[in-house]
C-alpha cells in the first residue's frame, strides 16, 4: 500500500508540473494534467505487474 | 514572405537580459522566476511540487549526488545524477553546505524508501528543469 502511495504522490508532483506548463487555456491545462496523472499510474501498475511474474 | 519569416524568426531567437535573469532565478530558487513575471499560481504549484519533491526526497533519506563516488564507483558516473540534483538550486547548495543527504551511509542506504528518495530528489531537480525553461519562454514573450 505504501509503495502505491509514494506512486500516487510522485505521478501528482509530477503531473502538476506538466499540467502547468502546457496548453493553453486553465481547462486544458486540468485536462492534460489528470491525462498525465492517469497515464502514470495506469503505466506503473502495468509494469509492475510485468516484473511482478518476472523471477 | 520570405522575408516576414525571417524576421519572425529573428524576433523569436533574441531573448531580452531580463529573460535570462528570470530563468536564472527561477533556477536558483525554485518558484521564484514566476513570482517575478507575477504567474502567481504557476509560482505556487510549479515551485510547490519542486520544492515538496525535494523535501519528501530528503524524509525518505534519499541521496544526493556530488562528484565525490563511493568505493569502487566511477566519479563520472556520478555527473548525470549530480546534474539532476543541481537543478533544484539553492536547495541543492545549502544541503551541501550543511552536509544533508550527502552522507554514504549504509544505515540510510537500509531504509526501504532510499530508492524512492533518490528519485524524488533527481525528479525535483528536473521539474525544476523545466519550471526555468517555462519562466525563460514567458519572460522572453515566446509564451502568453
Amino acid at each position: 500500500m505504501r509503495h502505491f502511495l509514494v506512486m500516487m504522490l510522485f505521478a501528482t508532483l509530477a503531473s502538476i508540473v506538466f499540467g502547468a506548463m502546457a496548453k493553453d487555456t486553465p481547462y486544458e491545462r486540468l485536462l492534460y494534467g489528470a491525462k498525465v496523472f492517469a497515464e502514470f499510474m495506469v503505466i506503473g501498475l502495468v509494469l509492475s505487474w510485468i516484473l511482478y511474474f518476472i523471477p | 514572405m520570405v522575408k516576414t519569416e525571417r524576421m519572425q524568426a529573428e524576433e523569436v531567437e533574441s531573448a531580452p537580459g531580463s529573460a535570462w535573469l528570470t530563468g536564472a532565478a527561477a533556477w536558483f530558487i525554485p518558484g521564484l522566476g514566476h513570482l517575478l513575471l507575477k504567474r502567481w499560481y504557476r509560482a505556487v504549484l510549479m515551485g510547490g511540487a519542486v520544492w515538496l519533491c525535494f523535501v519528501i526526497g530528503l524524509q525518505m533519506g534519499g541521496h544526493l549526488f556530488d562528484l565525490n563516488a563511493a568505493e569502487g564507483s566511477s566519479q563520472l558516473l556520478q555527473v548525470p545524477p549530480m546534474i539532476a540534483n543541481l537543478g533544484t538550486g539553492l536547495l541543492y547548495i545549502v544541503s551541501w553546505l550543511l552536509g544533508s543527504g550527502f552522507a554514504d551511509d549504509p544505515q540510510q542506504a537500509a531504509r526501504a524508501t532510499y530508492e524512492y528518495g533518490n528519485t524524488f530528489l533527481l525528479i525535483a531537480g528536473l521539474l525544476n528543469y523545466l519550471n526555468m525553461l517555462d519562466a525563460f519562454d514567458i519572460a522572453a514573450g515566446r509564451k502568453p
